[in-house]
């Protein structure tokens, strides 16, 4: 991909009122033909303060966790080494295993649902000649903007089983009994899932409209003129055109939601039971409820191996990063 | 709302002009659909927007209004008794200070160091770069629960557990932002400019500030925009890091509210809307800017 593409590709996610970038061969845009200037010490100069607040909070806390995790520690006095012994617990502890499991729903929910809703809403809003394109497009938005406790406090009225929206209305309209929506295993996932797709879709539809923007109307007509189908042509034209940011949007949803927090804290409590818990989750109420820092540590360098090599993998097979 | 009005009101397919071509090649099927995907975005909308009507409208209810049954959307009577109770009788400015003061120094020191650095990789080859940037890139998939404790032993055992250091710390380098600024840079930023300044005697630095800082504005309030949000709403890190209440971030306050025994839902529905004006205002903001940005990319690039 060429430079051309790269500022054409941005453009429309800039004006899409997304604030993130977009992808389009990154390596290829720093290590090729961009950089023109040739200052010495001074590149140097400009990227320093980066990397010296990357070393400080990112770096040194990444290497004091594997130490951390190779200990006994509850936070007051020294560490106590015990090798591999907090990996051997996390191993056997069942909260551990739910709290994976848990956050493999939430990831799948958010990469086989949330993206490809994301995907379909933009096709929508990409119709030629759609009217109020902007106000849709802002009104998806807007939940992305708001603080997830604000989001969780919504969705608790509206959620509660005794008072809540949903209830009240299913039993207004139809005359439907009363649901646990959240004080069931099952439904307090899809609660949660559902809490997830409405905050995160809108922001995703985004992306993807920007890249279908930039598709290039030529394709589409030569498409035509070969009499492709709508498959076809979607499988033809719009796949390979959107696919880099298609392939950035996979990665941080499956990122965003393998470390999803606050709404299993605020809406459930992790609950009922450990239902609802996920990893990050685990790693707070070990630390924070129950002292057991090295514990803790632990559980966050395993979240860290798997997020780390699973988002690598998607980066390769999706061909985030390569030049071309 | 006058969104949802606008929105539901003109639901019909008429099409526009340049569909003429189109509707004669089959026009009742293409009204069929369009008429489809403007009834499928009206209820999307419904679902997006509805719960934040509900919640804005419970606001001004009277504490027994707000689960009434059947739920209504008009307040009535309406009254301003939960924000004069929220207002009175708990520390919401404070909250409402420490956030947005905390949100602001880490927008303004993480748009400087993301601009900074994506000058330095949109503009420069120097040795290094590649593995430089490998190593950036890479920083987008470590998760933040994996550097919270470490950091928070950090922060708390170097004494920096003043919440004005603590509260900006996880958001001052987002590579996120470095990636944004370089792709802007490249697009709007034409090297020509950057080798008469030179020419001119500028320093490396002073062509930053002068030349390429300015030009840069609108991308500068499109990332200042997201770092904001970043810190403004985030709730994790503030619930580890800040343990006495004087020093809450308005998520914390509200999760006091909500969390406790008696759930005051009157005073939490009050301080959610108030809590939500900065950012959906700033996010009003940040669409100018980017537009602005984009016809300055689009004249220059």
């Amino acid at each position: 991909m060429t430079t051309t593409d790269i500022s054409n590709t941005d453009a429309p996610a800039a004006r899409g009122g997304s604030a993130a970038p977009v992808p389009s061969s990154r390596r290829g845009s720093a290590g090729r033909r961009t950089g023109s200037l040739r200052g010495g010490a001074a590149p140097y100069a400009f990227i320093a303060p980066f990397y010296v607040l990357y070393v400080l909070f990112m770096i040194i806390p990444i290497l004091a966790a594997l130490v951390l995790s190779l200990t006994e520690w509850v936070g007051l006095g020294m560490p106590r080494f015990i090798g591999l012994s907090n990996y051997a617990n996390l191993a056997t502890d069942s909260s551990f295993a739910t709290a994976l499991a848990n956050s493999l729903v939430y990831t799948l929910v958010a990469v086989i649902i949330v993206v490809p809703c994301a995907l379909l809403i933009a096709q929508g809003l990409n119709a030629k000649g759609l009217r109020m394109r902007d106000l849709f497009r802002v009104a998806f938005f807007v939940p992305m903007v708001l603080s997830p406790i604000v989001i969780a406090l919504i969705y608790s009225l509206i959620f509660d089983r005794d008072y809540g929206l949903l209830n009240a209305s299913l039993d207004a309209l139809f005359g439907l009994p009363h649901v646990d929506w959240l004080g069931d295993p099952t439904l307090a996932k899809g609660a949660i899932g559902f809490v997830l797709l409405w905050r995160t879709v809108g922001y995703l539809t985004i992306f993807f409209l920007a890249a279908l923007q930039n598709v290039p109307a030529e394709q589409y007509e030569a498409a035509a003129l070969d009499g492709a189908g709508r498959v076809r042509t979607f499988l033809a034209v719009t796949v390979p055109g959107i696919k880099p940011i298609s392939a950035f949007v996979i990665v941080t949803s499956f990122i965003g939601a393998a470390q999803l927090f606050d709404e299993p804290y605020l809406l459930t409590k992790g609950g009922p039971g450990e239902a609802t818990i996920s990893v990050a989750m685990f790693i707070y109420r070990a630390a924070f409820e129950r002292q057991q820092f090295g514990y803790a540590a632990a559980a966050g360098v395993v979240l860290f191996i798997i997020v780390f090599a699973v988002s690598q993998g998607l980066n390769r097979l999706l061909g985030i990063g390569r030049d071309s | 709302m006058s969104t949802i009005d606008a929105a539901s009101a003109s639901p019909a397919p008429t099409a526009p002009p340049g569909r003429r071509a189109e509707r004669q090649k089959s026009p009742r099927r293409f009204r069929v659909r369009r008429g489809l995907l403007y009834l499928t975005l009206c209820a999307l909308l419904v679902v997006f927007i509805l719960p934040l009507v509900w919640a804005l409208s419970g606001s001004f209810k009277q504490r027994g209004d707000i689960f009434a049954t059947p739920p209504s959307l008009i307040p009535s009577p309406a009254t301003l008794e939960n924000y004069r109770n929220l207002l009175t009788t708990q520390p919401f400015w404070s909250w409402f200070a420490i956030s947005i003061g905390t949100a602001a120094i880490a927008t303004v020191v993480s748009v400087f160091v993301c601009a900074m650095a994506g000058y330095g990789f949109a503009k420069f080859r120097f040795r290094g770069k590649r593995i430089l940037f490998a190593v950036m890139f890479s920083s987008l998939s470590i998760p933040f629960a994996v550097i919270l404790i470490p950091l928070f032993i950090l922060v708390v055992k170097s004494g920096l557990a003043n919440p004005w250091f603590a509260l900006i710390v996880p958001w001052v380098a987002p590579a996120f932002g470095i990636f944004m600024m370089q792709q802007f840079i490249v697009q709007a930023i034409p090297d020509e400019l950057l080798e008469s300044a030179r020419i001119d005697g500028s320093s490396e630095f002073g062509t930053f500030r002068r030349v390429v800082l300015p030009l840069l504005r609108p991308s500068l309030g499109a990332l200042g925009v997201w770092s904001f949000l970043q810190s403004y709403n985030s709730f994790m890190w503030p619930l580890v890091i800040i343990s006495n209440t004087s020093q809450y971030t308005l998520p914390l306050g509200l999760n006091i509210l909500y969390a406790s025994e008696n759930r005051s839902y009157d005073l939490v529905l009050a301080g959610a809307v108030l809590a939500s004006i900065p950012t959906i205002l700033v996010f009003i903001l940040l669409r100018r800017q980017l537009l602005e940005g984009l016809v300055a990319g689009a004249v220059k690039g």
